[in-house]
C-alpha cells in the first residue's frame, strides 16, 4: 500500500452556492462521510490546508481578476460575472484555501511525506481562465499547482490529465503556448457539452504545439470509447513527454448516472482511468501525483467514485 | 437582424476603367473576393469576383514566355469587360435571414447593398453572414446543447422555454428539426450554462424525452 495524502477542510463547505446549485457543499460532505464510514479515511495521511500565498495565484491569474473576485464577494453579490458562478461572502477566502490545499499536497509529495495525494477541495478550478470565472470555477487550482511545481520545486515537465466530463478550457488556455506542461483532456464532445472547446484539432499554439491533447467523446458513448481514446491519445503522448510530476483534474461527472453530461462512463470505466493514470505516474513520474477534485454532481455516485479513485491511488484495491 | 448592422461598410471599390491588372492587385492586397464597380457618382454598375479575374488569366499550363505574352495582352483591358453588370443587389433593410435565402437561391458569394437611388452603401458576404449567425445563435459563448423530443402539438415550446426561464438560464438559441419522426419534433435548445442538471430533471418530470443527440444523428444517416 502507498501513503496517500488527503486534503479536506470544513472551510470548503463555507462556499455557499445558494441551496439549489449542483456544485454544493454536500458534494464534499458525502465524500467525507463515505470515506470515514468505509474506514478508508483512517488509512490516509491527513494534509492540513493553508491559505495560499497570493503570489502563487498571480502566477496564473491577473491581479485585476483577483481583485474583481474579492470585491464581488465583499459586496455580497450572489454571482460572479455569470449566473453559473454562484458566490457568497466567504467564497474568495475558501478559494484561497482550495489552492492552498493543493499546494500543501504538492509539498507533502515533494518532501516524501506521502507518495501521492487526493484533494477534496471546492470550488473546482479547470474552467477558470486567467481573467475570467467560468462553470463554477474561480481559481484554476491545478494550473496554479503546475506553476508552483515549476517555480517552487524546480520540476521542469508537468503533466496534467483532466478527466472531468467538461473540457478544461481554463487549463488549456493557460498552457497552450507552453511546451513544459502537457495538458490532456478527455471530455464530452464540444458540439454538445459545456464549454464548447476541446476539439481534437486544438493541439497547442506555437512552441506549445503538440503539448495540448484533446479527446472528445460523443454523448451516449462510455467505457469502450474512453478506453480506446486513452490508449490511443494519452498513453503514447505521456510516454514521449516523460512528465516528472502529474496533476489530475479529477471530475466524476462523466458517469452514466450523472445528469450533468451525456456520456455513459460506468464505475468500472472510472477504475480503468485511475489504473491507467497510475501506471503512467509510476512509470514516468516516480509515482508522484496529486489528484484534485473538479466536478461530479450525483451525490449517490460521487462518493463511491472518489473512494475507488483514492483506493487505486493508495494501492488498496 | 438587418443587413445594415452586418454588412461591411468599409468599402473597397473601383471605377469601370481600371485595368484587370489593377483590379487583381486591389483584390489580392485587400484580401477580398468581390470588388464592386461604381461610376463617378457612386452608383453601383457592376461587380468583379476573383473568379472573373481568374477566368480572364492565361492558363498556368502555358510556357512561361507564352504566359507572360498572353498576360501582357490581357492585363490592360478595362475591368468593365469582365465585370457582371447590374448584379443582384439587396437593400439595407433586408433581414439577414432573407439574405441567407437569396444567397442560397441565387448561388452568389456576396450581395452589394444599395439605397433606393442605386448608390452603393455596403456589401454583405458569406463571411459576414457566418459571423452574424454565430453571433445570433450565441454559439461562440460557452453553453450546453440539449436535445428534446416532443410531440407535434401546440404549446410544447412554451413549456420548454418556461422551464429554462424558471431556472434563470439564458437561452442562446433554439433549433427545431422538423422531420424527426412523423408525429414528433426534435428541439435543440442551446443553453448558456454549465448547469443543466435541474433543467433536465424538470423536463423529464414534465414528461419530455431528452435524447442523446447522437441517436438523432444516426437516424439521419442514409440507410444502406
Amino acid at each position: 500500500m502507498k501513503r496517500t495524502g488527503f486534503v479536506y477542510d470544513e472551510k470548503y463547505l463555507l462556499h455557499d452556492t445558494g441551496g439549489y446549485h449542483p456544485e454544493s457543499p454536500e458534494r464534499l460532505a458525502v465524500i467525507h462521510t463515505r470515506l470515514a464510514e468505509s474506514g478508508v479515511l483512517d488509512k490516509l495521511t491527513r494534509i492540513v490546508a493553508e491559505r495560499a500565498n497570493q503570489r502563487w495565484i498571480e502566477a496564473v491569474h491577473s491581479i485585476r481578476y483577483i481583485t474583481r473576485f474579492d470585491e464581488a464577494c465583499l459586496y455580497g453579490l450572489n454571482e460572479f460575472e455569470h449566473a453559473d458562478n454562484a458566490i457568497c461572502r466567504e467564497t474568495f477566502d475558501v478559494a484561497f484555501y482550495a489552492v492552498g490545499g493543493v499546494l500543501k499536497a504538492i509539498d507533502a509529495v515533494m518532501k516524501g511525506e506521502v507518495d501521492n495525494a487526493f484533494c477534496a477541495v471546492r470550488p473546482p478550478g479547470h474552467h477558470a481562465e486567467m481573467d475570467k470565472p467560468m462553470g463554477f470555477c474561480y481559481f484554476n487550482n491545478v494550473a496554479i499547482g503546475a506553476r508552483y511545481l515549476q517555480k517552487e520545486h524546480g520540476i521542469e515537465r508537468v503533466g496534467i490529465i483532466d478527466f472531468d466530463v467538461h473540457h478544461g478550457n481554463g487549463t488549456q488556455h493557460i498552457f497552450d503556448r507552453d511546451p513544459t506542461v502537457m495538458y490532456y483532456s478527455i471530455h464530452e464532445h464540444p458540439s454538445f457539452a459545456y464549454p464548447g472547446t476541446g476539439r481534437d484539432f486544438e493541439s497547442g499554439i506555437g512552441e506549445g504545439e503538440g503539448y495540448t491533447i484533446n479527446s472528445p467523446v460523443l454523448p451516449g458513448r462510455g467505457d469502450e470509447e474512453y478506453r480506446r481514446l486513452i490508449m490511443q491519445d494519452m498513453v503514447p503522448a505521456f510516454k514521449k513527454f516523460q512528465p516528472e510530476f502529474i496533476l489530475l483534474s479529477a471530475g466524476f461527472d462523466a458517469h452514466v448516472s450523472d445528469l450533468m453530461s451525456g456520456t455513459n462512463l460506468t464505475t468500472d470505466g472510472y477504475d480503468f482511468i485511475s489504473e491507467v493514470v497510475m501506471n503512467l505516474v509510476n512509470r514516468f513520474a516516480g509515482g508522484r501525483v496529486v489528484s484534485v477534485l473538479e466536478g461530479g454532481y450525483n451525490l449517490e455516485v460521487l462518493p463511491l467514485l472518489v473512494e475507488n479513485h483514492i483506493k487505486i491511488l493508495a494501492d488498496m484495491k | 437582424m438587418f443587413v445594415s448592422g452586418r454588412m461591411s461598410k468599409d468599402l473597397i471599390t473601383a471605377g469601370p476603367d481600371i485595368t484587370i491588372f489593377e483590379a487583381k492587385k486591389i483584390m489580392t492586397e485587400k484580401n477580398i473576393r468581390h470588388l464592386p464597380i461604381i461610376d463617378a457618382a457612386g452608383k453601383l454598375i457592376g461587380i468583379v469576383t476573383d473568379r472573373d479575374v481568374r477566368d480572364a488569366m492565361p492558363s498556368t499550363l502555358l510556357k512561361k514566355a507564352d504566359y507572360e505574352l498572353t498576360l501582357a495582352k490581357i492585363m490592360n483591358f478595362p475591368v468593365s469587360d469582365i465585370m457582371t453588370r447590374n448584379p443582384l443587389t439587396i437593400y439595407a433593410y433586408y433581414t439577414i435571414q432573407d439574405s441567407l435565402l437569396v444567397m442560397q437561391q441565387k448561388k452568389v458569394g456576396a450581395l452589394p447593398v444599395i439605397d433606393e437611388e442605386g448608390y452603393l452603401k455596403g456589401i454583405l458576404s458569406t463571411r459576414d453572414l457566418i459571423n452574424a449567425f454565430v453571433n445570433i445563435m450565441n454559439i461562440d459563448e460557452p453553453g450546453t446543447l440539449l436535445c428534446i423530443v416532443v410531440k407535434e402539438q401546440q404549446g410544447q415550446m412554451k413549456k420548454i422555454v418556461d422551464i429554462v426561464t424558471e431556472e434563470k438560464i439564458s437561452l442562446g438559441s433554439v433549433l427545431v428539426a422538423r422531420f424527426w419522426d412523423e408525429e414528433k419534433r426534435a428541439i435543440f435548445p442551446y443553453l448558456l450554462t454549465n448547469n443543466v442538471i435541474n433543467v433536465k430533471k424538470k423536463l423529464l418530470d414534465m414528461g419530455f424525452e431528452i435524447i442523446d443527440p447522437m441517436k438523432w444523428y444516426l437516424d439521419q444517416l442514409p440507410k444502406k
